[in-house]
C-alpha cells in the first residue's frame, strides 16, 4: 500500500484503533486536490516556460534575421568596395603584385601582365614567385638566371630590405621596380614604365648644360669638359681656349630684332662646329659669346690654323630670315699650361686675350701674352679718364681745312676730335674712338663734337662750311637729326654750312632706321658726304642706297695717285661716277704737288691734307686759312700751292 | 545522553514522559504560534523539567520523527551526561541591529570549550544573514553554527521564541554545548530544480526586487502562480524560490526566498540579497528531488557526527516552509527520507522555519539558507 495512505489511515485512526472513515476520505480527497492542484502548477509553469521560450526563439530568429541582413549589407559594402579596389588596381599606372610569406602571388593587376605580356592563365593568384620568372624568362621579358634573381629577392625580404631597380627591358623601356617588404612576410612589388620620364630627366639635364638655341654645351658643361680635359692633360701637352666673341652683335638684334639675331647665332654655331675636329669642344657661353677648346694640340700653329678656318668659314654671309648678314669675330686664345694651369687663369688669359683683340679694333685674335692683363687695365683706365675728360674738358677739336682744288681757297674745315690726356699726352681717335664706341660715350663724345664744331663755325665767314664725322653707332640712338638740329639752333648756324661725314660701316646693314634718319638729316639742309671711300665691302652699293652730297676718297689711293700704274684710273673713275651725281669729291692725306697736280687734272673738288695743313685748334685756323677781311691773302696762300 | 519526546495537542495534553528524564538538562519544543502564545505550554514544561533550559519557538508546521504536524506541539528532553549548556537570550527590535545581537548572542557564548551553537531567531524581524554573520563575528567560523528563524505558518504574521521563558516576538535565542564529548554533525541540502529561461535583474535595491528583465517581478510571480496561488502570496511564492548568481560567477548561485510582496510597488521582498545586474531564475521543486535533498541533508550531518553506534544520538531537523508548502501531505516523503538515513535509533525532532541556519555544504561557511532541509545531529561520547 501506498505509504501515504498508511499515513492517512494512521492519522484517521483514533486512540482505540477505530479508523475515522469521513477523516480518512477527507485526507485522501486533499492529497488528490494537493496533486491536482500540484500538476497544474507544473502544467502552468510548462505552458508559461514553452511561451517564453518561443517568445526567446522569435527574438533570436529576428535578430539572427537583422544580423543576416546586416552581414548581406555589409557583403555588398564588401563587393562594392572590392569592385572599386579592383578597378583601382586595374587603371593604376604601375604593374602590382602582392606576395605572401610562402612566395605564392596572391594579387596581380592587368597592368603588370599587359606590362610584360604575360598569359594570365601562368600569372594568376596562387602561382609561385619562381614560376612567374621562368614564365617571364620564356615570353622575354627577362633575362638572367631566374633562381639567383629569386633567391636575391627573397634575401632582401627576408632582411626587411626595400629595394629599388631600374631594368632595361629587351624592347628598350626602363621600368623601375619597388619591392616592399610586409610585415607578414610577403612583399609588395610596384613596377612603374619610366621610359618617358627617363627621357624627360635625361632632357632636363642635357638642357641643364646644353644650350637650347644652338644645342651647343653651354657655360657649366663647358667649364665641366674643361676641367676634366685641364685634368687629362699629360706633361708636355698642350691644349687651347679660344674665346669668340662676336662683333657688333648688339646692333643686330637691335635693328632687325631678336628672331633674326637667335637665327645668326645659330647659323655661327653651326659654323664653328663645322670647323673644329671630334676631339674639340665648342660651347655657347652665353649672348655673343662662344668658346673653342682645342684638344689635343701638337702645336701651336694648329691654332692658328683653327682661327684661319673660322674666319673663313664665319666670314661668308649668313642668311637669317631674309637677311644677308656679315658677320666677324674677336678671337682670344690663352694655351694650357703656359697661360695658365688651373681653369680659373686659364679662362682669365683667354678673356684678357680677346678683350685685346676687340681693343685693336676687333675682327681679329690674339694669343694671351703677358702684360695684356696691364693693357686691359689700361684700357679701362683709359675709360674712366675718358670719363672724366669730357665732364671735365679734357677733349679739343682740331680743324684740318679743305681747299678747293680749282679756286685755291678753303672752302670748309673738317672737325677733329683730339685728346690731351695730362699724363699720357695726346692720344690719337684710333686709339680712344674704339673705346668710346664701345662704352657707349661715343653719344656724349659725338654730341659734344657737333655741338662745338657748329658754335665755332657759326664764327667763321659765312660761306665756310664744318664737316663732322658721325660715328655709325650714334645713328643707333636714332635721335641723331634732334641733335643736329639743336646744334644748328644752338650755334645759329645755317644746315647748309654743315656735312656730316659717314663711313660705310653706317650703311653696312640694309637699314630702314638709318636711311631714315638720313634722309631726315637731309631735310634738315645738312650736307652728307661718304667717307673712305673705296675701302669698304661694297663702296658703289652705298652710292645706290642714298643720295650723297660728297664722296672722300680715301688716302690709300690718293697715295700713287700721281705714279704710274698707280690708282689714278680708280680715282678717274670715282670721280666719274661722283660728277654723273652731282657729288663733289675730296681727296684725303694729298702731301705733294705732284699728288695735287693729277688731282687737278683729274678734275677733284677738293683736297684735304698735309700739303695744306695739317688739323690745328680752333685759335689757329681763323689766321691761318681765312684771315678776316683778305680774300687776297688767302689767294696768295693758295698760290703758293700752285 | 538520553532523549525523549513528547507531544501535546489540545484533546490529550502531552503525551506521558520518563521520570527518569526530569533531571533533563534541555528540552526544545515548537508549535504553532496560535498555540504557543498563551505561555501555558512553556509553564507547563518549566514545572515538568525544572532544572533544564527550555529552548523554543513557533513554526510553520512540526517535526517528530516521521510526523509532521501542524495542531500539536512537539518537544524532546535531553539529558547530557557531561556536556554542559549555556543559554542566553536577545531582544532585537529591528532588523539593523541583527548583525549586534548576533555579536552579543557571540561573545556571551564564547569559552575555549564551546563545540557547537544552535540558534532560534524571530523571523520576521531579524536580517537572518547578518544575525549569523554577527554571531561569527564572535565566536570564528570554526565553531558549528546551526538553527532556524521561527515561523508563523503562512500568516507571516508574528514569530515567537521562547529561552528559558514564554515565547516572545522580536527575540533570538542561542545555545550553546560545551566539552569534550559533544559531536555535533550538520548538513544542508535543497533539491529545488532550476527552469525556464535566465533572466536579467534589471531593478532592485538590496533584498528587494523590483524587475526581471524590465517587468516587475511580482508579474511575474502571478503569471506562474496563475490566480489560484497568487491569492496565497507572500506564502504562495514559496513554490517559485528563485536561484541567483552573478552573471561572471555561475557556480557560486545562491536560492532566495520570498518573504513579502508590495502590490503597490510590484515588488517582492527575499530573504537575502537580489543584486542588480546578477542572473535569476525560477526554481521549482520535484517531491522526489525534494525528498532526495533531505536524505542528502541526513546523510552528511551523519558522516559529520564522530560518534558510534553505541553513543546516544538525537537530530534536530529545521526544514523551510517553502518545502512544506509545495509538498501537502507528501511533506512526510522528506521526513522520511531524512528519517532513513538517520537512522531509527535516532531521535528527531525539528520544525519548518522562515530559514535555515547551517554551514554551506560546499564551503563550509555559516549562512542562512532558504528552501534547504537542514539537519544538526548531536551525540555524546561515553567516557
Amino acid at each position: 500500500m501506498h505509504r501515504l495512505v498508511v499515513q492517512q489511515i494512521a492519522k484517521a485512526t483514533d486512540a482505540a484503533g477505530r479508523v475515522d472513515v469521513d477523516a480518512f476520505a477527507e485526507l485522501v480527497g486533499r492529497a488528490y486536490d494537493e496533486l491536482d492542484h500540484d500538476r497544474r502548477r507544473t502544467d502552468r509553469s510548462m505552458s508559461l516556460m514553452i511561451e517564453e521560450i518561443d517568445e526567446i526563439n522569435r527574438n533570436l530568429e529576428r535578430l539572427v534575421a537583422e544580423r543576416t541582413e546586416e552581414l548581406r549589407a555589409r557583403e555588398a559594402d564588401l563587393r562594392t568596395q572590392n569592385l572599386r579596389f579592383e578597378a583601382a588596381l586595374s587603371n593604376m599606372t604601375q604593374g602590382l603584385l602582392l606576395y605572401d610569406r610562402a612566395g605564392r602571388m596572391v594579387v596581380c593587376n592587368q597592368r603588370y601582365i599587359e606590362m610584360y605580356g604575360l598569359s594570365p592563365d601562368v600569372a594568376k593568384p596562387g602561382c609561385s614567385f619562381r614560376d612567374l620568372i621562368a614564365h617571364r624568362k620564356e615570353t622575354g621579358s627577362f633575362k638572367g638566371d631566374v633562381d639567383e634573381f629569386c633567391a636575391n629577392v627573397l634575401r632582401n625580404v627576408a632582411q626587411g630590405k626595400v629595394t629599388r631597380t631600374v631594368v632595361e627591358t629587351t624592347d628598350g623601356r626602363a621600368i623601375l621596380i619597388v619591392n616592399k617588404p610586409l610585415s607578414d612576410g610577403g612583399w609588395l612589388t610596384t613596377q612603374e614604365d619610366i621610359t618617358e620620364r627617363k627621357r624627360s630627366d635625361e632632357r632636363i639635364a642635357h638642357l641643364a648644360h646644353y644650350d637650347v638655341l644652338t644645342d651647343l654645351p653651354n657655360r657649366v658643361l663647358f667649364r665641366d669638359e674643361l676641367e676634366r680635359v685641364l685634368e687629362g692633360v699629360q706633361s708636355g701637352e698642350q691644349i687651347a681656349v679660344l674665346y669668340i666673341d662676336i662683333d657688333e652683335f648688339k646692333s643686330v638684334n637691335d635693328t632687325l630684332g631678336h628672331p633674326v639675331g637667335d637665327e645668326l647665332l645659330k647659323t655661327v654655331a653651326e659654323r664653328l662646329r663645322s670647323c673644329v675636329r671630334k676631339t674639340d669642344i665648342v660651347a655657347r657661353l652665353g649672348g655673343d659669346e662662344f668658346a673653342i677648346i682645342q684638344t689635343p694640340l701638337r702645336n701651336p700653329a694648329e691654332v692658328t690654323e683653327l682661327v684661319t678656318r673660322i674666319y673663313d668659314s664665319i666670314r661668308v654671309p649668313h642668311e637669317c630670315a631674309g637677311h644677308l648678314l656679315a658677320v666677324d669675330a674677336s678671337i682670344g686664345i690663352a694655351l694650357a699650361p703656359e697661360d695658365g694651369a688651373d681653369i680659373h687663369d686659364l679662362l682669365k688669359n683667354a678673356d684678357l686675350a680677346m678683350y685685346s683683340a676687340k681693343a685693336d679694333g676687333r675682327r681679329t685674335y690674339r694669343f694671351f701674352e703677358p702684360g695684356m692683363d696691364e693693357r686691359v687695365r689700361a684700357l679701362r683706365a683709359l675709360e674712366l679718364d675718358m670719363r672724366e675728360a669730357i665732364a671735365n674738358g679734357g677733349f679739343e677739336i682740331h680743324y684740318q681745312p679743305l681747299v678747293n682744288i680749282r679756286d685755291n681757297v678753303v672752302t670748309g674745315c673738317e672737325a677733329l676730335l683730339r685728346w690731351r690726356h695730362p699724363k699720357l699726352g695726346m692720344i690719337s681717335p684710333a686709339q680712344f674712338i674704339p673705346v668710346a664706341e664701345d662704352t657707349g660715350l661715343i653719344n656724349q663724345l659725338g654730341e659734344w663734337v657737333l655741338n662745338t664744331a657748329c658754335a665755332e663755325a657759326a664764327t667763321w665767314p659765312h660761306h665756310i662750311k664744318v664737316a663732322v664725322n658721325v660715328s655709325p653707332l650714334q645713328f643707333k640712338s636714332r635721335t641723331l637729326a634732334l641733335k643736329v638740329a639743336a646744334a644748328l639752333a644752338a650755334s645759329g648756324l645755317s644746315p647748309n654750312r654743315l656735312e656730316l661725314e659717314i663711313t660705310e660701316a653706317v650703311l653696312i646693314r640694309d637699314d630702314e632706321v638709318t636711311l631714315a634718319t638720313l634722309h631726315q638729316l637731309k631735310k634738315l639742309g645738312v650736307r652728307i658726304a661718304l667717307d673712305d671711300f673705296g675701302t669698304g665691302y661694297s663702296s658703289l652699293s652705298y652710292l645706290h642706297r642714298f643720295p650723297f652730297d660728297k664722296i672722300k676718297i680715301d688716302r690709300s689711293f690718293i697715295k700713287d695717285v700721281a705714279e704710274s700704274g698707280g690708282s689714278s684710273s680708280i680715282v678717274q673713275a670715282v670721280l666719274n661716277i661722283a660728277a654723273a651725281r652731282s657729288m663733289t669729291t675730296t681727296a684725303e692725306g694729298v702731301e705733294t704737288r705732284q699728288q695735287l697736280e693729277m688731282l687737278r687734272r683729274l678734275d677733284c673738288t677738293e683736297m684735304q691734307g698735309f700739303l695744306f695743313s695739317p688739323a690745328v685748334p680752333a685759335s689757329e685756323i681763323m689766321r691761318l686759312s681765312f684771315p678776316q677781311s683778305d680774300k687776297s691773302a688767302a689767294k696768295r696762300r693758295g698760290a703758293d700751292l700752285r | 545522553m538520553r532523549t525523549q519526546q513528547a507531544v501535546w495537542n489540545s484533546q490529550t495534553n502531552w503525551t506521558s514522559l520518563k521520570p527518569e528524564l526530569k533531571d533533563a538538562s534541555l528540552v526544545l519544543y515548537f508549535g504553532a504560534r496560535q498555540a504557543l502564545a498563551c505561555g501555558a505550554r512553556y509553564a507547563e514544561l518549566r514545572a515538568m523539567f525544572p532544572s533544564a533550559h527550555i529552548l523554543g519557538c513557533s513554526t510553520g508546521g512540526q517535526i517528530n520523527n516521521n510526523d509532521v504536524s501542524d495542531s500539536e506541539i512537539i518537544a524532546a528532553a535531553i539529558k547530557f551526561d557531561s556536556t554542559r549548556l549555556s543559554l542566553c537570550r536577545h531582544h532585537i527590535d529591528d532588523p539593523l541591529q541583527s548583525h549586534s545581537c548576533g555579536e552579543a548572542l557571540g561573545h556571551a557564548l564564547k569559552a575555549d570549550d564551546l563545540a557547537g551553537v544552535f540558534v532560534l531567531s524571530d523571523g520576521l524581524n531579524v536580517n537572518g544573514s547578518e544575525l549569523v554573520a554577527g554571531i561569527i563575528a564572535a565566536i570564528g567560523p570554526n565553531i558549528p553554527l546551526t538553527g532556524g528563524l521561527a515561523g508563523d505558518g503562512s500568516d507571516f504574521g508574528e514569530t515567537l521564541v521562547g529561552a528559558d521563558c514564554a515565547p516572545q516576538s522580536h527575540a533570538v535565542a542561542a545555545i550553546g554545548f560545551y566539552g569534550s564529548a559533544i559531536r555535533i554533525g550538520h548538513g544542508s541540502a535543497g533539491g529545488w530544480d532550476v527552469f525556464g529561461p535566465r533572466r536579467r535583474v534589471t531593478r532592485s535595491s538590496g533584498n528587494v526586487l523590483f524587475e526581471l528583465d524590465g517587468e516587475p517581478a511580482l508579474d511575474l510571480y502571478e503569471r506562474y502562480l496563475g490566480e489560484e496561488d497568487s491569492k496565497g502570496l507572500p506564502g504562495s511564492a514559496l513554490l517559485f524560490p528563485i536561484q541567483v548568481h552573478d552573471a561572471a560567477h555561475p557556480d557560486s548561485a545562491v536560492v532566495r526566498t520570498v518573504l513579502a510582496v508590495d502590490r503597490a510597488a510590484r515588488s517582492m521582498t527575499f530573504a537575502g540579497d537580489v543584486p542588480q545586474g546578477w542572473t535569476a531564475q525560477l526554481m521549482r521543486g520535484n517531491f522526489d528531488r525534494l525528498a532526495g535533498g533531505a536524505a542528502d541533508a541526513a546523510r552528511q550531518a551523519t558522516v559529520g557526527l564522530d560518534a558510534s553506534e553505541e553513543d546516544g544520538k538525537f537530530s534536530i531537523l529545521v526544514s523551510c516552509i517553502g518545502r512544506r508548502l509545495l509538498m501537502g501531505q507528501r511533506t512526510t516523503d522528506e521526513i522520511e527520507a531524512a528519517g532513513a538515513e538517520l537512522g531509527a535509533g535516532t531521535p528527531r525532532i525539528g520544525f519548518y522555519s522562515y530559514g535555515e541556519i547551517s554551514p554551506h555544504a560546499k564551503s563550509g561557511l555559516c549562512e542562512l539558507h532558504n528552501q534547504t532541509m537542514t539537519v544538526t545531529s548531536f551525540a555524546e561520547v561515553r567516557g
